[in-house]
């Protein structure tokens, strides 16, 4: 709303020409920051206190580990706070005609929406094992990724001619080939999927999920900046995105929003995300890094995510289901953790470590092609 | 085309509503001729034969009643019907294949289909006043047909669905709910039907009567001296395996009995490639029995593949061992004969075990439940002939017992059920059927799951007083749990594999630890895709896990067990092995100063698998008996992992516990370099805590208010008021 408004105010009068301070990413970037930070501070506590007065707490879940009994009637859906920082800073600060920040936005409240039904469910169930059916949730996560593959693939796509459909590999500078709009559409859709699922199975132990996924979009951020700059992108040798920069904007509001939310949900927690939470930030990293042609930077960049759903499948599908026995001693991975003996609090802390350094990695792939 | 289409439907849906008018007109004018009946229901005898009881009973009150009977082609009907000369039309049906969607469902949705469209022309043929259905899904399109007309107002008839069973078929109890009346056979039924339910009995045709003895004789083909007991054993029209094989490896046990005792044995008539009856039963007896055996078989033992004058056997007959079948056990009680019951297990809705549950506690027959084996590869169902002969002699032995339980079987089952099934049929309450009549409340068996998940919560609150008797409530249900726990060994999936060997130890099932002990030893690989992704034997890690847990349950040791457990302690998955050293531990007063359990915890210790070691060295602290184990364990005292010098902890506390080693300035030493840092703690919330003395202490006053002073206040104020 603002940067429209600065814009109209500078084509009306020379007199507001120091408006142009909006027309800087970096400028707005930290502007919509503290706004995202300020609107989860000033929300967080009268949050709580409404989900605590109509007891819409987190349900008994079956995990085998001994702390989540002590956990329980802790609020839960706070992904609603994350969203709703996010949404208002965007609204303040973001440039609504940009398509970038447009898919964006539609992933992170498609996902956070079906997340909140899923919350919801649990909740009037009375049960964390009830919320809706598997089936239904990857339906309806399979209807945004069809959806978004084919706005990525099809005619409407922000990206390049072309461009879309290209496959980018870390520390590569040149695509290695072109999947096809068939092809891409498929993994698109697979990547949504399994990205959003990761975080949620993620979302375990107090302020694991929020630290890692604020890495993620942090470096994401970084990235959509070299790529919408034209001279940072030529010099990197990274295809130019025209309007790619809203991204760092976006990016920086849901930092902003994940560490004011960090601030309730370090160990122990006063609030979880939820559903809701962490399906929004699993949409919203997937769509960005697809976005970005960073598809296949996000197993380096989001490892932990994927260790964590890849053990986690590993042990229930292949394992438990499958071979009748267990293949690690516990999953996902946190989970593992705990169990050999590792207090919730240092695990947390040492997988923040991990995706911190896997962050570092991933930043040094922009100079090393 | 289009118009073409629509003129054709058109004309079509009007033919269509003039047919009906018709055929509606028609009917009502039919129903004011006289009395129309459709009889439906069969796939077996025990169907047909109630619907053909009721014919007869309709046609003794109104002469002129014309009947028609529905059938599936090629069942039991097809024989049975046309013997009685009752004209006869056939529907396509299908068994119900359950809720599962699968090509099965779709052929029984297709051919119920069908079953429905024909019947709903037999229907406007006949144009029948009532239905009288007899269950089984060869009645159900009839009565969905029938369903149809009403609630479209088409049809004035009346349906009437008997169930023969304690537990009514999937396809009654959905049907039972819309229809006129639900004529029961047991009492405990009407809690599926509350609304439209009588209990009526269960109707026997008139030909089924007792019988002088004496005359009885004359019509048999044998000669039974007088003061002989004699026996009759039967497996059905068809005859039952089981029954069948157990009688037979009971017949050494009974020839030393065989001057006071004399045995009819009804062969059946099955004959498919399945099972012959007749020539699996004298294959049996041929190798069963020596030849001097069979001379003095001749005696006392009677066999032959049917009856046809069953009436006759069951007069003569002091106990009937048989199947619990509806029909057979309502013959049985008409007769008023003791019945020794050897339910079909894994029948669903386990309605055989239901009825015959209901006949035990009605004191009128005792139960045998036959076990499933793998034999050879095979699935069978076994009864041992030792245990048969046993309970045979034990009841012929106790007369008065016998006659208490004769007198009970004639009071089990109420009698007359045509007459009331008249009075129901006509409403005019020819017959009082008890009218309020209050049915106790209905106890169904626990599946498989909610057993498990209800023994495993009462052992885990106490396991020193646990008892699965108690904590099931009956003897008898919980022996015939744990013949359905052991059935479930022998299925394919590992799965059920798993959950029988679970339930047999929480049962208690102690005859089952041998086929225990060999699955847990059984190292059959698993196929070679499961080896690839790290799966190892046939018997897949956690059943081999929870044998040793479930032997843990049972709670016996002897030196099969032991040396059982030593071997599994070899075993690749670690679970397993973690799962001996808890066994080692609950068991530990039993294997102290046991060389190979020593050296095993001590493997035990060194394993690769902290989990492992950390049991392994709470055990050492049980069964260690020497200076050697309480080295052993200072050795942990800078393991990288805290759980296992915790553990090592324990154990040393445990030896000092047992006066193993003595206390002394050097083992404290040795316990002070100990490295305490641990990565792990318990949070510890204060507020969570006081909020729960708080709850507890006003939970002991509010239940101390209520026990002492409601009632004291309760009776003042009444005092107050005389």
């Amino acid at each position: 709303m603002i940067y429209e408004i600065c814009n109209w105010l500078i084509s009306v009068s020379d007199s507001f020409s120091f408006f142009r301070l909006v027309n800087y990413i970096t400028f707005r970037a930290i502007l919509a920051a503290l706004t995202a930070v300020i609107f989860v501070f000033l929300f967080s506590r009268p949050f709580i206190l409404f989900m605590h007065r109509r007891s819409l707490l987190d349900q008994v879940r079956e995990t085998g580990v001994h702390s989540a009994f002590e956990k329980t009637g802790t609020p839960t859906m706070g992904g609603v706070l994350i969203i709703g920082g996010v949404l208002s800073s965007m609204i303040l600060w973001g440039n609504w005609k940009n398509p970038f920040l447009l898919s964006s936005l539609a992933g992170m409240l498609w996902f956070g929406g079906l997340g909140f039904w899923d919350d919801l469910s649990k909740i009037r169930k009375r049960s964390g094992d009830l919320g809706i059916s598997e089936k239904t949730k990857l339906a309806l996560q399979g209807l945004f990724a069809l959806v978004f593959a084919g706005f990525c693939a099809g005619p409407l796509t922000p990206l390049g001619d072309g461009l879309a459909t290209k496959l980018f590999v870390p520390f590569y500078k040149y695509p290695i080939g072109d999947m096809g709009p068939l092809l891409y559409g498929l993994f698109v859709f697979l990547f949504l999927i399994f990205v959003s699922n990761a975080v949620n199975i993620t979302d375990g132990l107090d302020g694991l999920a929020i630290t890692p996924s604020l890495f993620v979009v942090g470096v994401l951020g970084v990235f959509a900046y070299v790529e919408g700059n034209r001279i940072y992108s030529a010099y990197l040798y990274y295809p130019y995105l025209r309007n790619a920069g809203e991204l760092t904007i976006f990016g920086a509001a849901f930092v902003g929003a994940g560490l004011a939310f960090l601030w309730y949900n370090a160990y122990p927690a006063q609030i979880f995300m939820g559903d809701t939470g962490s399906l929004a930030i699993g949409g919203t990293m997937a769509v960005a890094s697809v976005l970005l042609k960073q598809e296949m930077l996000f197993p380096l960049l989001g490892g932990l995510f994927i260790a964590e759903a890849v053990s986690s499948q590993i042990q229930d599908k292949i394992g438990v289901k499958w071979l009748g026995r267990r293949i690690f001693y516990r999953a996902p991975l946190h989970h593992n953790l705990q169990h050999m003996g590792i207090a919730e609090t240092k695990v947390v802390i040492r997988l923040w470590v991990l995706a911190g350094i896997l962050a570092l990695v991933s930043l040094a792939t922009l100079k090393l092609r | 085309m289009v118009v073409y289409t629509l003129l054709l439907s058109i004309s079509f849906l009007f033919f269509g509503i003039i047919l009906i008018l018709v055929g509606a007109t028609r009917w009502r004018r039919l129903a004011g001729l006289g009395r129309r009946v459709i009889l439906t229901g069969g796939g077996t005898g025990g169907h047909v034969n109630p619907a053909l009881a009721i014919a007869e009973g309709i046609k003794n009150r109104e002469q002129e009643t014309q009947f028609l009977y529905v059938g599936v082609r090629g069942k039991a009907e097809t024989v049975i019907v046309g013997k009685a000369g009752y004209p006869l039309r056939y529907v396509s049906s299908e068994g119900f294949p359950g809720l599962r969607p699968s090509l099965r469902t779709l052929r029984f949705v297709v051919r119920l289909g069908f079953g429905v469209l024909q019947s709903i022309w037999i229907l406007f043929r006949f144009a029948p006043q009532w239905i009288v259905a007899t269950g089984g899904y060869v009645s159900a399109p009839i009565i969905v047909a029938t369903i149809i007309l009403k609630t479209l107002r088409i049809a004035p008839t009346r349906i009437f669905l008997h169930e023969q069973n304690s537990v009514p078929g999937q396809l009654n109890a959905v049907l039972g709910k819309w229809v006129d009346k639900v004529l029961l056979t047991f009492p405990q039924t009407l809690s599926f039907f509350p609304r439209n339910g009588v209990v009526v009995g269960y109707p026997i045709r008139t030909s089924i009567v007792p019988r002088p003895r004496e005359i009885a004789l004359k019509n048999l083909p044998f000669t039974v001296s007088n003061g002989r007991q004699v026996v009759f054993a039967f497996g059905g029209s068809q005859g039952a395996r089981t029954i069948n094989r157990a009688l037979v490896d009971a017949l050494p046990h009974l020839i030393p009995h065989r001057d006071r005792l004399f045995i009819v044995h009804g062969m059946g008539l099955a004959s498919s490639e399945g099972y012959n009856a007749v020539a699996d039963t004298e294959g049996r007896l041929q190798r069963m029995i020596t030849p001097e055996q069979r001379n003095l078989l001749d005696e006392f033992y009677y066999r032959q593949d049917y009856f046809h004058n069953i009436a006759d056997v069951y007069s003569i007959s002091d106990l009937v061992v048989c199947r619990s079948g509806a029909g057979s056990l309502n013959e049985i009680s008409r007769l008023g004969i003791p019945a020794l019951l050897i339910p079909k297990a894994n029948l669903p809705g386990d309605h055989q075990v239901m009825n015959a549950r209901a006949m035990k506690c009605g004191g009128a027959a005792e139960l045998l439940f036959e076990d499933t084996i793998l034999e050879n590869g095979v699935v069978l169902e076994k009864l041992e002939g030792r245990l048969l002969a046993d309970r045979i002699l034990r009841l012929l032995g106790d007369r008065e017992r016998l006659h208490r339980m004769a007198q009970r079987s004639t009071q089990f089952l109420r009698k007359q059920a045509v007459e009331r099934i008249l009075s129901e049929l006509y409403e005019d309450h020819s017959f009082d059927n008890g009218i309020g009549y209050h049915a106790e409340p209905f106890k169904p068996l626990l599946s498989n799951n909610r057993l498990l998940q209800l023994l495993s919560r009462a052992y885990q609150r106490s396991p020193e007083q646990y008892d699965p008797v108690v904590v099931v409530g009956d003897a008898a249900d919980v022996v015939y749990y744990r013949h359905r726990a052991a059935g479930l060994l022998s299925h394919k999936m590992w799965q059920d594999r798993n959950l029988g060997v679970k339930l047999i130890g929480y049962t208690r099932y102690h005859e089952k630890i041998p086929t225990l002990l060999h699955m847990l030893s059984d190292r059959t690989p698993a196929g070679r895709i499961q080896r690839f992704f790290g799966g190892d034997f046939a018997e897949v890690g956690f059943i081999r896990r929870n044998i040793v847990a479930a032997l843990q349950v049972l709670n016996q040791i002897d030196p099969d067990i032991e040396a059982s457990l030593l071997k599994a302690f070899e075993d690749p998955y670690f679970e397993v092995r973690a799962q001996v050293c808890r066994a080692v531990v609950h068991f530990g007063p039993l294997l102290v100063k046991r060389d190979q359990w020593f050296e095993a915890m001590k493997n035990g210790i060194n394993d690769r698998c902290f989990e492992v070691v950390v049991e392994a060295a709470k055990a050492m602290g049980e069964i260690g008996d020497d200076a050697r184990a309480a080295g052993e364990l200072l050795n942990l005292k800078e393991h990288h992992f805290w759980q296992v010098r915790d553990a090592a902890l324990k154990g040393l506390g445990r030896l000092v516990d047992r006066d193993i080693i003595i206390p002394s300035p050097s083992l404290l030493s040795h316990i002070n370099s100990f490295i305490l840092t641990a990565t792990d703690f318990r949070p510890h919330f204060s507020i969570k805590e006081t909020y729960r003395c708080l709850q507890n202490s006003c939970n002991q006053k509010l239940g101390a208010g209520r026990e002492e002073l409601d009632p004291r206040s309760f009776s003042e104020h009444l005092a107050r008021k005389r």
